[in-house]
């Protein structure tokens, strides 16, 4: 059999301008049928805020000291459902029509509700965006918690993938992910998630989200590919880290933390202090972000000096395919070889 | 627990069908299925300080009529769960065994399985399921097998049916002779599934009619 191996995600949330291109690149390749419609296997959400779904944080599930912690289910409302809108009463019907809305009402959640709101106060307000997939973890809390074995981490890739043959829809590892990054598709009766683009990562294509990234944003790689940029991140510079590694359950999307301009004093004079409080950044990341900051700092302030920085070539990734590892394959010609290979088949 | 030769159990199908008044009731007790045995750490963790399987009893009745047999099973249940939408269903289970003598609690083992019949309340369809153990249930060998539920004044009513004769690896049900039987019952509404329910602590004699 095949070497077990951990395809990762190092996601710089210093470039991330928050435009969800990523999400709706999911979303077309992935999460476009039905009973999905609900479903974001990418999001994109501001920090600091409740998230998706609302105020995950606090829902529980992941480990403490190795032992399973109780989690709390997350319901679709949570999420957000899908909006339907009233397009045909409010643009077909000539002059007496309706104002463009969703149907049913107003709703009250949705993915990326609380954007930009932030946190802070002015004129030392902070935010910054976190994009957010399945973490793909080394002790996946999911797969433990299943009964019936319907989850598993494929030895060749480490990613973690849902078997809906054997899924009956218990959803203990809704409850039991504490990222909440499981969803319910109440057509199917099986839970879903992001499968780490597995067809695409087969034939050499990086993930859709990370392709489609406008701000060259999401490295990919394995972990153990020592002339990859995700080794040098995660390895040699630690300078990216999980969210949340309290949870135990040992992601594999890491993140380069944010830095920000320093705070203001009552005059508007910039003043020697983090714009985003450094106890909020470990909150996140643990103790290690301190570090990983003060070297961004100090590689950033040598590079803006005219001196050389392999860690800020690295996260500028002037060569676009350099972001992704072994995965540079165009999905045209893969597009192109598989007709030529159902032909072959088909004789 | 006797099951009655009937002409047909045709007459018996409908869950509010007259025949049942003139069968014998038998009571079964039910407990909540064991923490302990919960095949994983997360499911107990996180049921280990929430009441589940609180049913104490479910009131049972059987026919058959040489080909086919009919169990009405009724228990209390003061808020139906349909399981529509993101809710989990309320559902309820026969289990026989099929050889050897299975562990009810363990849902038996490789060399003795049961099998059995479930109902849920958001399928139209019974499933039949070949258990070998906690966690390896298998798709069961087909044998006619049907459930149909109806709840009225705070209590489930499920007919369950299949036919007596089993093949391959299913239970086989012999008229004039002695089997085992032994229930579950899910509570949707608790959020109550796969090894979080009811079950009678063990199995139940079961004497079908020559
Ligand atoms: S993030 Fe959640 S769903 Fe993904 S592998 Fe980890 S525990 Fe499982
Ligand atoms: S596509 Fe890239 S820049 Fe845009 S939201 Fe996603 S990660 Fe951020």
């Amino acid at each position: 059999m095949t070497d077990k191996r951990q395809v990762a995600m190092v996601i710089d949330l210093n470039k991330c301008i928050g435009c969800q291109t990523c999400t709706i690149a999911c979303k077309t390749q992935w999460t476009n049928r039905e009973g999905m419609e609900g479903m974001w296997w990418n999001t994109v959400s501001t920090s600091p805020g409740e998230g998706t779904p609302k105020g995950w944080e606090k829902m529980g599930g992941g480990f403490r000291k190795g032992k399973a912690q109780p989690g709390k289910l997350p319901k679709q409302g949570e999420f957000g459902t899908a909006w339907n809108f009233n397009v045909e009463e409010a643009l077909f019907q000539g002059d007496k029509h309706d104002t463009l809305g969703p149907i049913g009402g107003d709703p009250n959640w949705g993915t990326n509700w609380d954007e930009d709101i932030g946190g802070g106060e002015y004129p030392n307000s902070f935010q910054f965006y976190i994009p957010r997939i399945c973490n793909h973890c080394t002790k996946p809390a999911c797969m433990e918690a299943c009964p019936r074995g319907a989850i598993f981490k494929r030895e060749e890739d480490g990613i973690v993938v849902i078997n809906e043959d054997h899924c009956r829809g218990f959803r203990f590892c809704q409850e039991a992910c504490p990222y909440k990054e499981i969803y319910y598709n109440t057509v199917t009766g099986t839970s879903q998630k992001c499968i780490m683009c597995a067809p695409r990562l087969e034939e050499g294509v990086p993930t859709a989200c990370s392709r489609q990234c406008p701000g060259r944003v999401r490295f990919l790689g394995f972990l153990d590919d020592e002339d990859g940029p995700i080794h040098k991140l995660v390895y040699k510079y630690k300078v990216a880290m999980a969210l949340h590694p309290e949870y135990e359950t040992e992601p594999n999307v890491f993140y380069i933390p944010p830095l920000a301009p320093p705070s203001f004093d009552e005059e508007g004079n910039p003043i020697d202090e983090d714009r985003i409080p450094m106890d909020y950044l470990d909150s996140l990341f643990g103790p290690a972000v301190g570090p990983a900051i003060d070297l961004l700092k100090a590689e950033k302030a040598k590079k803006k000096a005219g001196g050389e920085s392999d860690l800020m070539d690295t996260l500028i990734a002037r060569n676009w395919l350099d972001l992704f590892g072994p995965f540079t394959t165009n999905p045209k010609d893969v597009a192109k070889t598989l007709e030529e290979r159902v032909q072959n088949r088909q004789g | 627990m006797r099951v009655q030769k009937v002409n047909t159990i045709a007459e018996y199908t409908d869950p509010a069908a007259p025949g049942w008044g003139s069968v014998e009731v038998t009571e079964i007790e039910t407990i909540p299925a064991p923490l302990g045995l919960q095949p994983t750490e997360y499911i107990q963790v996180s049921w280990e300080e929430r009441p589940y399987g609180a049913l104490e009893q479910a009131s049972l009745r059987a026919v058959h009529d040489g080909t086919s047999i009919a169990i009405q099973m009724i228990w209390e249940d003061p808020q139906p769960s349909t399981g529509a939408g993101e809710g989990f269903p309320d559902g309820a289970a026969i289990a026989f065994p099929v050889h050897g003598e299975p562990e009810l609690m363990q849902m038996g083992s490789p060399e003795a399985p049961m099998q059995f019949v479930q109902w849920q309340a958001s399928k139209k369809q019974a499933r039949s399921v070949l258990a070998k153990g906690i966690g390896s249930t298998l798709p069961g060998a087909a044998v006619g097998e049907t459930a149909t539920g109806s709840w009225s004044g705070g209590r489930w009513t499920v007919v369950f049916t299949r036919s007596l004769a089993g093949e391959g690896e299913s239970a086989n049900l012999v008229p004039g002779s002695n089997t085992q039987i032994g229930i579950a019952v899910w509570n949707g509404s608790n959020e109550e599934r796969a090894g979080i329910k009811a079950v009678s602590a063990d199995w139940t004699a079961l004497a079908l009619d020559r």
